[in-house]
């Protein structure tokens, strides 16, 4: 990697080798587990599709190239994993590469172009709470507006009593495999 | 979520995508995704 010069008062450098982050998604899905997509945890941002790469754009304003320096726009990834417990309803935890215009920050990138590399369905609840430590879903339910949500069993118990039910649940591991053949992608093996 | 302050600009045009190549043609356009940036929230209770 080369600094070639410097823009706003940062480095600029230029590279040939993505970039590869650590990212959660939401996932979609039919009732039957077919037709899964990945999608951005927040908002109700377009999916990422299979065999193709996102690209970013600002809503915000379209007169800048996304990722701007001056705003939070771009595709999102981060250098640790304990930063995405925050996030809103992740269902899939995964390493993204990065390429095109990639700003760097102090936690984290945000890129003009990803694709995901590596990917495993987490059970929400347990990686709020604990991280890596206990990711591994039992089932997947499926909600509402083809909402796929990754759960144990304890969780999924809790759901219910807390009036989530739902209305059909998924073998884990056949929607585990039928998402990475969508994506033509491999396991993320972290634990 | 936040990720801080920007440290640096990298210009990435990689010797090849790390994208699979598809076997079959699939007709989905491309089309640009706007993400906004992830805001924290508390976990909600099931």
């Amino acid at each position: 990697m080369n600094s070639t010069h410097v823009a706003h008062g940062i480095d600029v450098e230029a590279s040939a080798e993505p970039i590869v982050a650590w990212r959660t998604w939401a996932l979609t899905g039919r009732r039957d587990g077919t037709d899964l997509l990945l999608r951005p945890v927040a908002g109700r941002s377009r999916p990422w599709k299979p065999m193709q790469a996102a690209e970013a754009v600002c809503k915000h304003t379209r007169m800048h190239v996304s990722p701007n320096i001056g705003c939070t726009c771009g595709l999102h990834g981060t250098h640790a994993i304990d930063i995405l417990r925050r996030t809103r309803c992740p269902a899939v935890l995964g390493r993204v590469a990065l390429w095109g215009r990639v700003i760097e920050h102090d936690f984290g990138y945000r890129a003009q172009y990803a694709y995901p590399q590596l990917v495993t369905l987490v059970c929400q609840f347990c990686f709020w709470q604990w991280g890596t430590h206990g990711l591994s879903p039992n089932v997947v339910g499926w909600f509402p507006r083809d909402v796929l949500m990754p759960l144990c069993d304890a969780h999924l118990e809790l759901a219910r009593r807390y009036g989530m039910e739902p209305r059909k649940l998924l073998p884990t591991d056949e929607l585990d495999l039928r998402l990475r053949e969508t994506y033509a992608i491999d396991p993320l093996v972290y634990w | 979520m936040d990720i801080g302050r920007p440290q640096r600009i990298i210009e990435i045009e990689p010797v090849s995508l790390p994208v699979p190549s598809p076997e079959l043609p699939m007709p989905m356009p491309e089309q640009p995704i706007h993400e906004p940036s992830p805001a924290p929230t508390e976990p909600a209770d099931p």
